[in-house]
């Protein structure tokens, strides 16, 4: 059996000339929370479209639980709970016919879990679907994905509508029952403090490409900001260059390892050490895909002296 | 015992967890032999990985202040950890080495920097 949940190999999916996913390579470990980050357009839902079926890639392999997703589409799909990025489900039926619906395809369901989750999130079970809030719909796809017994979750935009105590009762049930389960999360979300907290893998896409998959530990452990003041900046260079923002005669450097080095040089150029810290995944993720960072976005490396 | 975890701060949140633990300890509110909540429910609680909180316990216990009984949970251990004093100082070296290099970033005295130090070595000390 792979240890990996999901696992890409150049996987793309072209649409006339748009490569909304080009040559992706996705590790996704067996029993990780992993957040898969990226800006709007970025390829995140075709990703999770491709590998759930609903899309034929165009190019490249994909396996889920170790799964062909050309071959064993079945068997992905019956071991895989999904909440999609646009919460559709029938109009016309309501919470408990859809819970009644579901559950025949799936041989690990738990009524007991339907029951607990109807209750917690405060649905409105005897509404018709078509008729809930944004907030309520979010809600019923999560209770159908989260009592499948599912061993995968995929989660696009997770929290999308719903309130701050529900979205707080989501994670402590995603946390609880799920990830203490040994069972993998792999969540596309925009709300970087929520991946921060639960996620031990993240995965930055931009233009259909990874730009950095690592994880979280990684970031936390070795990226750094450092902030440094000079009359005129020096050109620099390392290969750990993630990104640099310059006002007026402060520079900040984000750096992917090796900061004490990478200030040492600074400092030898006769620039101000002003502080080494520790980053947030919000910065390293604006480094990274921010357009207007004077290095190439996503490709560290060198940083011309300014004219 | 509640903790509480900041995730914009960029501060890694197992050393948040720590951090907390100690200074609980510190501050008396964890005596020795009470117990931590269990990895699941501490990370439920604090809606975090659990292997952030399992690496949390880990390095609280490689530093002595806990101590994990096979399948029993983990609890507060007998106040002074046993170490060798190479290895006590070993451990506090990196942050020794940040504060000198802090110091000399701001042009402090040694002098001031001990005084800083024995500063807060005393406010700590009147509450042991």
């Amino acid at each position: 059996m792979s240890d990996l949940a999901i696992h890409t190999q150049s996987l793309a999916k072209f649409f006339g000339k748009t490569r909304a996913v080009d040559g992706l390579d996705l590790r996704v470990p067996r029993g990780s929370v992993y957040g898969f980050l990226g800006r709007n357009g970025a390829g995140k839902t075709t990703t999770v479209k491709t590998l759930l079926g609903l899309l034929r890639p165009t190019a490249g392999s994909a396996q889920v639980l170790g799964y062909d997703i050309r071959r064993d589409l079945i068997a992905i799909l019956g071991r895989t709970g999904f909440v999609p990025e646009n919460k559709t489900l029938f109009d016309s039926l309501t919470p408990a016919q859809l819970v009644r619906f579901n559950r025949g395809y799936f041989p690990n369901w738990s009524d007991e879990l339907a029951a607990r989750y109807a209750e917690l999130f405060e649905i409105p079970m005897h509404v018709r679907f078509g008729k809930l809030s944004l907030g309520n719909k979010t809600k019923v796809c999560h209770l159908l994905a989260l009592c499948q017994g599912a061993e995968l979750l995929v989660l696009d935009e997770p929290s999308v509508g719903l309130d701050p105590v529900i979205t707080d009762l989501l994670l402590r049930v995603l946390v609880e029952d799920h990830v203490s389960e040994g069972r993998t999360v792999f969540l596309s979300s925009h709300q970087l403090a929520e991946v921060e907290r639960i996620a031990d893998w993240v995965g930055i896409i931009e233009n259909g490409k990874i730009l950095l998959e690592t994880r979280l530990e990684d970031i936390r452990q070795n990226y750094r900001l450092i902030r440094a003041a000079a009359e005129t900046a020096p050109s620099v260079s390392s290969p750990h260059l993630v990104a640099a923002k310059r006002l007026e005669n402060f520079w900040s450097y984000l750096v992917a390892r090796d900061a004490e080095d990478f200030a040492a040089m600074l400092r030898a150029k006769g620039m101000t050490i002003l502080e080494i810290l520790p980053v947030s995944l919000g910065e390293v993720f604006l480094g990274l895909t921010r357009k207007e960072v004077p290095c190439i976005s996503g490709k560290p490396g060198t940083i011309p002296a300014p004219a | 015992m509640l903790l509480s975890i900041n995730t914009s701060s960029g501060l890694p949140v197992y050393l948040q967890i720590e951090g907390q633990v100690k200074q609980a300890i510190a501050a008396g509110a964890l005596t020795q032999g009470q117990a931590l909540l269990p990895v699941r429910r501490m990370a439920a609680e604090l809606r975090v990985n659990p292997n952030t909180v399992a690496k949390a316990y880990q390095n609280l216990e490689r530093d002595g202040v806990v101590r994990t009984v096979p399948g029993g949970g983990t609890y507060v251990a007998d106040s002074s950890p046993g170490l060798l004093k190479s290895e006590k100082l070993r451990r506090l070296r990196p942050l020794a080495h940040q504060l000198a290099v802090e110091s000399l970033q701001l042009r402090l005295p040694t002098g001031d920097v001990v005084k800083l130090v024995e500063g807060e070595l005393g406010g700590l000390g009147e509450k042991r």
